[in-house]
């Protein structure tokens, strides 16, 4: 049987809902596609074609060509170098801030709520603001200007300590700790072999916004990093911007970099985050608890 | 010796008081039920003694160790929780058989627990199911396998059927009565339903504002209720509690006027009331006999002019629901089928044997039901 709905009338309330909701998906949806779009077609097309023209294979190949193999695929080696700061980060930051968490939320001890305090004044300054105290520090340790310093420097995430907190204090069923406690489960076993299996939602979610912070990080990838072999990709791309000139009137050169590859590159910084977002929504969706007590 | 003894035990959050010195020894192999309304203590009594809540004074004592301090794994206690709190990412096996892993059990020896545990509680069915696939009275059948296979020297029960529907409850309560039977372990069991702490009981211990009202066998708490508070709180439906003053008291014989617009007298046996007291009669509502306006009453009885407000048929049993003029309406239970109708003007027949005396205090007064 098939239901039955209301059929639509348009009045002006929800006319200018709509018109609101179109103009908003236009306004930014239309940067991101033309992004997409615009990394197919040659520079000529871009200069003369309507905006939304498709470009050819053909186009798109040859820049891709003229991207990935200038200065011996030096692009390679900084989206490498951008997996190894964020793969690195993000699991120093899930070491730190899933344990801390869960800590915050499950534990009593004196000073607790200086750290929550303390943890949300480190989640609202801005990264940039701690970059050059950062930098001094691991000036002196030695560890500027290597891939340990960067990995170290961006596996501090508060916001993900408070995310956990804040799910460890709302999500966990007091009763299946307490169940687990009357099993005989120690601390640590509470957290290993309860809390943790129950948290993969949230540890998705922290991995996630850890990811997307590290990727995308460019002011403290450039002060700690002077050594181009080093470079992450946002890094990598500016310097490779600037130095061909592509995006200003500059006279002609024989740089092969010019905005199809920009537009290029700005695809490969935004495509992984895509990807990984479709990956992890799956499991930041919470379905993991439903059972355990009434429900 | 003792399975359980509770030593003065006393708990406060802060400055509130909620466990106010509790002494009470359980034996090997009872089945002991807490009963109280929610904020009774009863919950955080039967927490302290698993081990979840802190002692803030007192001792608890488990088959004669001290485990006061001791972390609730080391007290050989299982306990099933009011929501179950079955681990939603085990299946009903490894649910059952966590404590057995923690406590480093060998393959053989879980699995051969797990699947006698199972053969009690008919789970055998469901061993590779996840929690969520199970319905609430399966999932509560999880929960006391869990707790079985632990061979506990004492089982706690928190509340483990209120999340049941009716039907289910009862079933559970038979079924919780005949593991009872089966292993012969020490049981404590908390909850507010009186029903099944009436049918489930060796003992009952009513709680009220944290402390113990009265410890006894069901029946003796029915009959010889302590105080008010156990009055009003076991039987159902609820005893009768009627206000009065002392009119006259002479040899254990007293005069009670009712608060009442009639003013009715009852004459009671009872010691230690004196001329003035205000008290309040407890009556039971299948001890009151309902007799039709203007007939006469028979002898023993002392009658109350009443009407009818509402009538509930079971078809058994009849509830009638009486305006006796007194602050709460009075409830009779008639054997049977009734044709009382409401607005019926009626007369309500007290047995004057058959009637509790509290005084002002609430406490019981020797009475000839009372002690």
């Amino acid at each position: 049987m098939s239901s039955r709905t209301a059929p639509m009338r348009l009045n002006l309330g929800r006319f200018v809902v709509f018109a609101t909701l179109a103009f908003a998906v236009c306004f930014y949806g239309i940067p991101l596609l033309w992004l997409f779009i615009a990394g197919t077609r040659s520079e000529a097309s871009l200069l003369t074609d309507p905006p939304f023209a498709l470009g050819t294979w053909e186009a798109f190949s040859r820049t891709w060509t003229n991207l990935t193999t200038y200065n011996n695929f030096q692009i390679l080696t900084w989206a490498g170098n951008s997996l190894i700061y964020s793969v690195g980060g993000v699991l120093l930051s899930l070491i730190a801030s899933i344990p801390g968490g869960y800590a915050l939320a499950q534990s009593e001890f004196p000073g607790r709520k200086l750290i929550l305090t303390l943890t949300l004044i480190a989640m609202i300054t801005p990264s940039t603001a701690v970059v050059l105290p950062i930098f001094l520090e691991l000036n002196l340790l030695g560890l500027s200007n290597t891939y340990a310093g960067l990995i170290l420097a961006s596996g501090f995430f508060p916001f993900g300590v408070y995310l956990t907190y804040v799910y460890f204090s709302t999500s966990l069923p007091k009763g299946v700790m307490d169940s687990a406690r009357v099993d005989g489960a120690n601390r640590f076993q509470l957290f290993t072999r309860i809390a943790l299996p129950l948290a993969r939602p949230i540890i998705a979610l922290v991995a996630f916004f850890s990811f997307l912070a590290i990727w995308s990080n460019y002011f403290l990838a450039f002060v700690l990093l002077s050594d181009d072999k080093l470079y992450n990709l946002p890094v990598g791309l500016t310097a490779l911007v600037s130095g061909s000139g592509a995006l200003s009137n500059l006279p002609s050169n024989d740089v092969p970099i010019k905005k199809p590859e920009v537009v290029l590159a700005a695809i490969l910084v935004v495509l992984p985050v895509l990807l990984i977002f479709m990956a992890a929504q799956r499991f930041v969706r919470s379905g993991m608890l439903s059972g355990a007590e009434k429900g | 010796m003792a399975a359980v003894e509770l030593k003065n035990v006393r708990k406060s959050f802060g400055t509130v008081d909620v466990i106010k010195g509790v002494d009470l020894t359980i034996d090997k192999g009872e089945f002991v039920v807490f009963v109280g309304a929610s904020g009774s203590g009863k919950s955080t009594l039967l927490r302290m003694i698993a081990g979840l809540e802190t002692v803030s004074d007192g001792d608890i004592l488990i088959d004669g160790k001290d485990v006061t301090f001791a972390e609730p794994s080391e007290r050989g206690i299982a306990m099933v929780f009011q929501s179950y709190a079955l681990y939603p990412h085990m299946n009903v096996y490894d649910n059952i058989a966590f404590n057995l892993k923690l406590a480093r059990f060998g393959k053989d020896e879980i699995d051969k627990r797990v699947k006698e545990a199972a053969r009690i509680l008919r789970l055998n069915e469901l061993l590779s199911r996840s929690p969520a696939q199970l319905s609430g009275g399966q999932r509560q059948r999880v929960a006391i396998g869990r707790a079985i296979v632990r061979n506990p020297k004492v089982f706690l029960f928190d509340e483990p059927l209120s999340n049941l529907d009716a039907a289910l409850r009862v079933q559970m309560r038979l079924e919780i009565e005949r593991l009872h039977r089966e292993l012969g372990t020490t049981m404590i069991y908390v909850t507010h339903d009186q029903v099944e702490a009436m049918t489930l009981a060796d003992r009952i211990v009513a709680l009220d504002n944290g402390r113990i009202q009265q410890v006894g066998p069901p029946l003796d708490l029915y009959a010889r209720p302590n105080n008010l508070f156990v009055a009003g709180f076991i039987g159902s439906p609820k005893m009768n509690l009627l206000p009065a003053k002392v009119l006259s008291a002479a040899d254990g014989k007293a005069t009670m006027g009712l608060d009442t617009s009639s003013g009715t007298k009852v004459d009671l046996t009872t010691r230690g009331a004196s001329i003035g007291d205000a008290v309040t009669l407890g009556v039971r509502p299948e001890t009151l006999e309902v007799v039709a306006a203007g007939a006469a009453v028979p002898a023993g009885l002392t009658a109350l002019p009443a009407r009818v407000e509402s009538v509930e048929r079971l078809g058994n049993i009849t509830y009638a629901y009486l305006d006796g003029g007194t602050p709460e309406v009075i409830t009779v239970q008639v054997m049977g089928h009734s044709d009382l109708q409401p607005g019926q003007e009626v007369q309500v027949g007290l047995r004057s044997d058959q009637v509790h005396v509290f005084d002002a205090a609430g406490a019981v007064m020797a009475s000839a039901v009372g002690r």
